[in-house]
């Protein structure tokens, strides 16, 4: 009996990723994993970076005006991109958890991901433009 | 059934023994208010008999025939040709996902049977805890003798989609969750749900409804049941202060 | 398939509801924090001085050091959810478990220290 291609296996972890076959819920959980990662990274550079703060205002400012430059404020806005995305997500997961609007999980989350993209584009033009 | 006749291919997966797997292509004329199991058996029929998939009853109640057809999990029985290809289009018909496969389509369902029989998943409830859509507002006095069979078919469709089950062949997986819901909290199914291969591996995917045949809706189930197990942990904890 | 005996180390009720409570929590959290370090300032990322001066409003390092203890736990036990599903062995996770508290520690640690750092200075 061939044991190898069917069955599940634990470094098949690149198959959460895949989206063939997958329906708006299984689109949603890859989506919630990817930001979850990408979250979790920036928060441990968030926290390194702000270390500059303990060595006075020279190093810190120094840092400041980077953050102005485009390719930054890109990356910011990617942040901020995931954290909406997450915590909408989130929002739909935490609902149906508790046994609310279970059998709408796939309106909520064409909703909620709706209002994730405006805030994304809301936000991305104030980041922008001042 | 009408008159006109599709001409489609049929990619097959084979696989046998500890060869490695292949696809194979059949091209058939067929009704395309036909089922695709009708053309996978008429492949098997008339063009090759080496080919194994598993069928039996035609009519979505036996769970026999769960297979993936265009990478989506599908009641083959109930799948018409019309509603996965066009005329000149091709269908891809694979094994369900997450079970070892024992020969092309057909793959070794035993654990799901076995886990169904652990948590003493239930053939027949009676109507008045069949959780049924749209139940009447008082049930009469006497419901209780009306007994209805089960929803879940253990097709295994909701084990192939599920990303969870995917990573590991130790989770219970969608199926029997849902049966342990149906059964409800007890002593027995408590620690089996309550584990690191039960409720909590559920990361709300909704894949298993969605696939699920038979309105089984696994998904709302390990919710429901995760609020009993809450709910019982919280009140059993709080007990002891 | 020895699944039906007590809970053993991996995902368990505790976890989770923690995981599943923090995630809310941080709704209301992440937003007081990036309503206050960035619409609060006129060019959106503060400077050092403008940091200096609304730390030393005590409810701010206060609101910051809660915001960084939910956001630790509420990442860390995630990705422990999702180390899990790759089925560690159990020394693995035993391992596993005793580096994610130790990076949560250590995050909330320095992040505290940091914070009253910056609190300090006038």
């Amino acid at each position: 009996m061939n044991e190898k291609s069917n069955l599940p296996a634990p470094r098949k972890f690149l198959s959460w990723f895949n989206p063939v076959g997958r329906q708006t819920g299984g689109w949603a959980f890859i989506l919630n994993r990817i930001t979850a990662l990408g979250l979790t990274l920036f928060l441990y550079i968030h926290l390194l970076v702000l270390g500059k703060l303990a060595q006075g205002p020279n190093a810190y400012d120094s840092f400041v005006r980077l953050t102005h430059q485009p390719l930054f404020i890109f990356g910011e806005l990617l942040v901020v991109a995931a954290a909406f995305l997450h915590g909408l997500n989130g929002v739909r997961i935490v609902l149906t958890t508790f046994g609310i609007s279970v059998p709408y999980q796939k309106q909520f989350f064409y909703a909620l991901m709706t209002l994730a993209i405006i805030a994304i584009v809301i936000f991305g033009y104030h980041m922008f433009t001042s | 059934m009408s008159d006109n006749k599709w001409n489609i291919t049929l990619k097959i997966h084979r696989q046998k023994e500890d060869q490695p797997p292949y696809f194979q292509e059949f091209h058939l004329e067929v009704d395309p208010d036909e089922y695709v199991l009708d053309a996978v058996e008429r492949v098997w029929a008339f063009m090759d008999r080496t080919l194994c998939f598993r069928h039996a009853c035609h009519h979505s109640t036996c769970g026999a025939c769960g297979m993936r057809v265009n990478n989506v999990e599908k009641l083959t029985c109930i799948t018409p040709i019309r509603a996965v290809t066009q005329d000149g289009g091709v269908i891809k018909v694979e094994p369900l996902r997450n079970f070892p496969v024992v020969s092309d389509l057909v793959v070794d369902m035993s654990n799901l049977y076995a886990r169904m029989e652990m948590v003493g998943a239930k053939a027949v409830l009676p109507v008045t805890q069949a959780e049924i859509e749209r139940p009447p507002a008082t049930w009469p006095a006497d419901a209780e003798q009306y007994l209805r069979l089960t929803d879940c078919i253990e097709c295994g469709l909701c084990i192939s989609a599920c990303p969870s089950a995917a990573t590991s062949p130790s989770y219970l997986g969608p199926a029997v969750l849902a049966a342990a819901q149906t059964v409800g909290l007890t002593a027995e199914t408590l620690p089996i749900v309550d584990s690191e291969d039960g409720l909590w591996r559920c990361h709300s995917a909704f894949e298993c409804t969605a696939v699920c045949p038979s309105a089984v809706d696994p998904a709302r189930r390990i919710m429901n049941l995760r609020q009993q197990v809450v709910r019982q942990r919280l009140s059993s904890l709080l007990k002891k202060s | 398939m020895n699944t039906a005996s007590a809970p053993k180390s991996g995902e368990n009720v505790w976890i989770w509801l923690l995981k599943i409570l923090t995630g809310p929590l941080l709704f209301v959290l992440l937003g007081i924090h990036l309503i206050v370090n960035h619409l609060v300032g006129k060019e959106g990322v503060l400077r050092y001085a403008e940091v200096i001066s609304y730390y030393n409003n005590p409810v701010i390092p206060l609101m910051e050091i809660i915001f960084l203890a939910t956001v630790v736990t509420h990442s860390l036990t995630g990705l422990r959810s999702i180390i899990l599903d790759l089925k560690p062995s159990r020394s693995i996770l035993q391992i596993l478990d005793l580096l994610f508290l130790l990076a949560g520690i250590s995050a909330f640690l320095y992040g505290t220290r940091l914070i009253m750092i910056i609190a300090a200075v006038q």
